[in-house]
């Protein structure tokens, strides 16, 4: 419907919403003075702050006999006219300018009273506009489709044209490559000049291995034990936090196919411990996810977050939509959070205390991970144990050791011009959060942990959860090859011991899955299968040794896992560590598919499905004591 | 802080230079003991050994101990496990000496520490005599500590890191394995202390959580958790540990039942062959006694108890070592006597419980007093304790420092000595065939294992069959030797082999326990150029 005749006599739309009972007086006045503080136009402030939901909005529009045009992709559109555009303007209202047509221009607006953005069309244009009522989704839709190529293109490629040596565009250097099948080939000589030596060697290198990377990872348990009381922002402090000293955070949510869990998302969201104005969530939206689209879309009640729909660009990975985000984000500070995470309330408020109290140079804080469905069946179990163990013993050691800390995939917060001075994260990476945090390292930068807890949705089914490890595996794969392009830069940049935290911990960590089933083979060979050709290659010592770093490996390991359950109390978990070994069986598959894919299709993201859990998403507090 | 750490590095090595002299001495002095020599013969066979060396190296038990002498067996085989049991001894201060300081500015627990390790006769036992004690000591006393330290900081790392100091404690003592069966109250009381009830009294905390499904299954599952995180590895431990035993010998208890493994298996027949009781009126060490005498023996522990007395997790903790000897003295039904390593164990257990309290200590001086006189007793029941051991190594220790340079007495180890002085002066090309199972102490005095059959050799069993094929002479048990029964190279041997393979075996050095003879084929001299 035309409404560019009646735009003058028309009610504002503000007025129409009081007139409902769907905002008040003072909903108008604090709308009004924000939008004056923050450049937002009121429709964006009153459907992305919670104010009103859409359904609502829709349904007083209608009301008054507005007509929505649902079809609004399907209209044509004037380059011409979309050149005079910048996106992060028009992002600020829920308005496109699309062609001009009979000597106006035809526009879509989800407010058609915002005199602000007609004023703006006479100004840019000379033109009077027509307005055509739209859902402001879809012309979010519309306006990143239509302008956000070139941000799109940044984001994918910024790195890579910034810093090319970090980016892992490139999979394999050719020093790498040279390298990998110089040592293949060393071997298969080795192997044809003296079988047995070296199937000796190779036995007692590996197992050894083996044993010192998991020894590596007791010592950084038990040191990160040592402080698992030890709270780096207390809630008293939180309590002193006041409001309106706070900055604006930025909270990204990238979602793909998530439109179960949006709600819920939302829900969680609504709940943080932080004042609505200076929140600025972004729900990260692919442009072919219309699932997703039409979940948000059928909210029935007011949510406070802004859809950035992110143009299709390859590769299509959570990293490239964050990097997408960035450009319209407005925080101080940012955090990314995944589709079914429910955070700690005041874990905002934590970080940006713990912000306050560390020195410059510390650039982004890693919030404990952790599950609300951990009871469910033996996978989500084992998850728990994992998680707890990792988040909360061996980062706490890691960062004890200043050593380099993987970033987990979220709830890890930022200084919003540092990450973007880092280049953000590589869209090419599928572990992106684990090589952004050895960028920030190598850079000079700290990483710090603090003791807030994000619950997630442990997997609880197995390809879902082969799917998801595979992925992580291939990640630490990736972001070894990257950063060990150069080693001798990297020992120079990181020092000694960070050079070794990453060896050990990025480096070794698929390495040990990956041989873990050889061991494991050996041992059934020997020990339970007895066969003699096993006793024929290998020496009993060196059947000796492999079979002890086996075990004890595995021995530690499931004490490392047992370690996990103390801290948060999950005493009911500590006989799953006994499957431990079963557990590793698991990664090792993974690796191996992760393997396979940083050969053959290294950037492609293994999509981990959401909402499978019938638990309730609902947390209890643990107490962090023993 | 970093001044008191040097200063107490100083006074670890002088005393350490101190329980080296003395023990040198001692052994000029003539004392030895079966558990060094043991280790010495095991090291010779490390280092100077041919053939498959490993079960020696993997298997001699205890581990720690035996380990804790390679490193010098280079230097000095006879000297090595002094210098470790010096050195350890040493470190064993230092390392207390590190806890103190940690809680307390005060030296005066310092002070009576260094007086302790100077003059407790048990002390210099355990610095000079060459035994593996100081390795169980500091095990112990770390254990412990780590015990008393989650107490406080309450975190997994302290308890953790308990349990593998107690995985190696079970590789200087594998008794110590039953200290685990005494944890369970102790488990439980801390179990229960930490369930968030309003009620303060452990009784009535237990009655509530007892009562309560949810509390009952609560307390369950953290003692059970609790119990694990201490114990799993520990007996993961030692699974593997007789697993490997199973696979390298054929015997899941090698390292504890198999007298080529570990000297522990003699040494009652060796060492307690002083018979106890009525007819020496000896005090037997029966059951309830044992823990009167560990009171009579450190005093200090009921200080320790005091501090402790309105903590019951602390109260308990402190009684577990108490349960370990009584249980060990009704478990061990051959074992007549404790050795002094249960009895010493007391000691550094109360001076724990006073570095947990040396705050209070320090602005009491009553508690100075107490300590000084408690400490000045021990001092003299150790002394009385040690001269009255009916357990040789001990009692000969003191014997031995009472003599002067000028007596002379014959040692039983004098025997091994000649025996073995009699080995380094046959013929260089001379080959023995030897059963270290229980020729051990001889070994350790021969000046080179080079041309003994042992019976870690493969051709040691082809040896004893065919006996003038391998070597030219073989060294058999007499009928005296009250350990003699433990090899086939006994004097049963002589008589068989004589009978079988028409060999005649020629006496060529006698002792009272040991035949050395030489073997003649058909009244031939064996001829070394046949060895094989």
């Amino acid at each position: 419907m035309a409404l560019a005749t009646s735009i003058n006599d028309t009610a504002p739309v503000c007025d129409l919403l009081i007139k409902d009972h769907l905002i008040t007086y003072a909903d108008l006045e604090k709308i009004s003075d924000f939008s004056k503080r923050s450049g937002l136009s009121f429709i964006k402030i009153a459907l992305t702050f919670g104010y009103i939901s859409r359904k609502n909005y829709e349904g007083c529009l209608s009301n008054a006999g507005y007509v929505f045009n649902d079809k609004v992709r399907e209209e044509a559109v004037d380059d011409e006219v979309l050149e005079k555009l910048d996106l992060k303007f028009i992002t600020n209202f829920f308005a496109l300018p699309i062609r001009i047509e009979n000597n106006r221009v035809v526009t879509l607006m989800a407010d058609p009273t915002d005199r602000e953005f007609i004023n703006f069309i006479y100004e840019t244009y000379g033109l009077e506009p027509e307005i055509i009522l739209a859902s402001d989704l879809d012309i979010v839709w519309l306006s990143h489709k239509l302008l956000g190529e070139s941000y799109v293109k940044d984001a994918v490629f910024e790195l890579m044209k910034s810093d090319p040596a970090n980016s892992a565009l490139i999979t394999f250097s050719t020093g790498q490559l040279i390298f990998i099948f110089a040592s293949i080939a060393l071997m298969v000589v080795a192997l044809f000049f003296n079988f047995s030596q070296t199937s000796i060697l190779l036995n007692i290198g590996i197992s050894s291995f083996f044993l010192i990377s998991i020894l590596f990872k007791l010592f950084l348990a038990l040191l990160g034990s040592r402080f698992e009381l030890h709270q780096a922002v207390t809630r008293d402090e939180v309590r002193h936090v006041v409001d309106d000293d706070l900055p604006i955070y930025t909270i990204q949510l990238p979602v793909y196919k998530e439109d179960k869990l949006i709600k819920k998302l939302i829900w969680n969201l609504q709940s943080i411990d932080y004042p609505r104005e200076k929140l600025d969530i972004k729900l990260l939206i692919e442009e072919d996810d219309s699932k997703t689209l039409n979940a948000v879309k059928d909210l029935n009640f007011p949510a406070i977050f802004d859809v950035v729909v992110v143009p299709f660009h390859m590769p299509k990975t959570k990293p490239k939509a964050c990097n997408y985000g960035l450009y319209f984000s407005r925080g101080k500070y940012l955090t990314i959070y995944d589709a079914e995470d429910i955070p700690d309330t005041d874990q905002l408020k934590k970080v940006i205390m713990l912000f306050e109290k560390l020195p410059e140079n510390y650039i982004c804080i890693q919030c404990a991970l952790n599950y609300f469905n951990r009871n469910e069946n033996f996978l989500t179990r084992m998850f728990t144990l994992e998680y707890s163990y990792w988040f909360d013993y061996m980062l706490p050691g890691l960062d004890t050791l200043d050593i380099p800390i993987p970033l987990g995939g979220t709830s890890n917060h930022f200084k919003l011009d540092k990450l973007i001075e880092l280049g953000a994260w590589d869209p090419f990476n599928v572990t992106e959060d684990a090589d952004l945090g050895l960028r920030a390292y190598s850079k000079g930068y700290k990483v710090s942990i603090v003791n807030s807890t994000t619950y997630e949705e442990a997997n609880n089914d197995f390809f879902n959860w082969i799917r998801q490890r595979s992925r992580w595996i291939k990640g630490y794969m990736q972001t070894y090859l990257i950063h060990m392009r150069n080693p001798v830069k990297l020992y120079k940049r990181i020092g000694l011991r960070g050079f070794l935290g990453f060896n050990f911990f990025i480096g070794a960590t698929p390495i040990t899955f990956l041989i873990y089933p050889v061991l494991l083979g050996i041992f059934l060979a020997y020990v339970v299968l007895d066969f003699t050709w096993i006793r024929a290659l290998f020496p009993d010592w060196v059947l000796f040794i492999s079979i002890f770093n086996l075990i004890i490996g595995n021995v530690l390991m499931i004490y490392v896992n047992m370690m996990a359950v103390f801290k948060r109390r999950f005493y009911e978990l500590i006989l799953f560590s006994m499957a431990n070994p079963i557990y590793w069986l698991m990664h090792s598959i993974s690796a191996y598919k992760g393997l396979y894919q940083l050969i053959v299709k290294p950037f492609y993201w293994e999509k981990t499905n959401h909402g499978l859990s019938k638990t309730a998403g609902t947390v209890t507090q643990p107490k962090t004591t023993v | 802080m970093r001044r008191r750490v040097l200063y107490l590095f100083f006074s670890s090595v002088t005393l350490a230079v101190f329980y080296l002299v003395l023990g040198i001495n001692l052994q000029h002095l003539g004392y030895y003991n079966h558990e060094s020599l043991f280790y010495i013969e095991k090291a010779r066979i490390v280092f100077e050994g041919t053939g498959l060396r490993l079960k020696t190296i993997g298997l001699t038990s205890p581990m720690i101990p035996f380990y804790g002498v390679l490193p010098f067996a280079q230097l000095n085989y006879l000297i090595a496990p002094v210098i470790a049991s010096a050195l350890g001894t040493a470190a064993l201060f230092f390392i207390i000496s590190l806890g103190v300081i940690k809680t307390t500015k005060d030296n005066f627990l310092i002070l009576i520490l260094l007086l302790l390790f100077i003059f407790h006769p048990g002390f210099i036992y355990m610095g000079c005599s060459g035994k593996g004690i100081y390795a169980t000591m500091i095990f112990f006393f770390l254990f412990f500590y780590n015990i008393f330290r989650f107490y406080i900081s309450n975190t997994t790392f302290h308890i953790s890191i308990a349990s593998i100091l107690l995985v190696i404690l079970l590789f200087c003592d594998y008794k110590f394995i039953w200290m685990t069966l005494f944890f369970i109250p102790l488990i439980i009381s801390i179990a229960i202390q930490s369930l968030n009830l309003a009620e303060k009294q452990s009784i009535f905390r237990l009655f509530l959580s007892f009562n309560n499904p949810s509390l009952r299954r609560k307390l369950m599952n953290k003692t059970f958790a609790m119990y694990v995180i201490i114990f799993i590895l520990p007996l993961i431990a030692i699974l593997c540990y007789k697993l490997l035993n199973q696979a390298h010998a054929n015997d899941f208890n090698y390292f504890s039942d198999s007298p080529y493994a570990t000297w522990n298996v003699l040494v009652d027949k060796f060492e307690k062959t002083v018979s106890p009781s009525v007819t020496n009126y000896s005090i037997p060490e029966v059951s309830f006694l044992t823990s009167v005498r560990v009171l009579v023996y450190c005093p200090l522990i009921l200080l320790g108890a005091y501090f402790f007395r309105s903590n019951t997790q602390h109260f308990l903790t402190l009684l577990i070592p108490f349960a370990l000897v009584e249980f060990l003295k009704i478990h061990e039904e051959n074992s007549s006597f404790l050795p002094m390593q249960y009895y010493l164990m007391f000691i550094v257990l109360a001076y724990l419980a006073l570095v947990f309290r040396s705050q209070v200590i320090a602005r009491r001086k009553v508690y100075k007093v107490i300590i000084v006189l408690l400490v000045i007793v021990q001092v003299f029941t150790g002394y009385f304790f040690l001269r009255d051991s009916m357990i040789q190594s001990e009692n000969s220790f003191v014997t031995t420092f009472q003599k002067t340079n000028d007596t002379n007495e014959p040692t039983t180890f004098d025997e091994y000595k000649q025996m073995a002085d009699f080995i380094n002066h046959l013929p260089r090309k001379s080959s023995i065939l030897i059963d270290d199972v229980n020729a051990y102490p001889i070994l350790a005095y021969v000046k080179s294992l080079k041309n003994i059959t042992l019976p870690y050799q493969d051709a040691f069993l082809s040896a004893i069959e065919n006996p003038s094929t391998y070597v030219s002479y073989v060294l058999l048990a007499g009928d005296q030797n009250s350990v003699g029964g433990y090899t086939q190279l006994n004097f049963k041997y002589k008589l068989t082999m004589e009978t079988r393979n028409s060999l005649t075996l020629e006496k060529v050095y006698e002792s009272d326990n040991w035949t050395m003879y030489r073997i003649r084929v058909n009244g031939h001299e064996f001829d070394e150029s046949l060895i094989r």
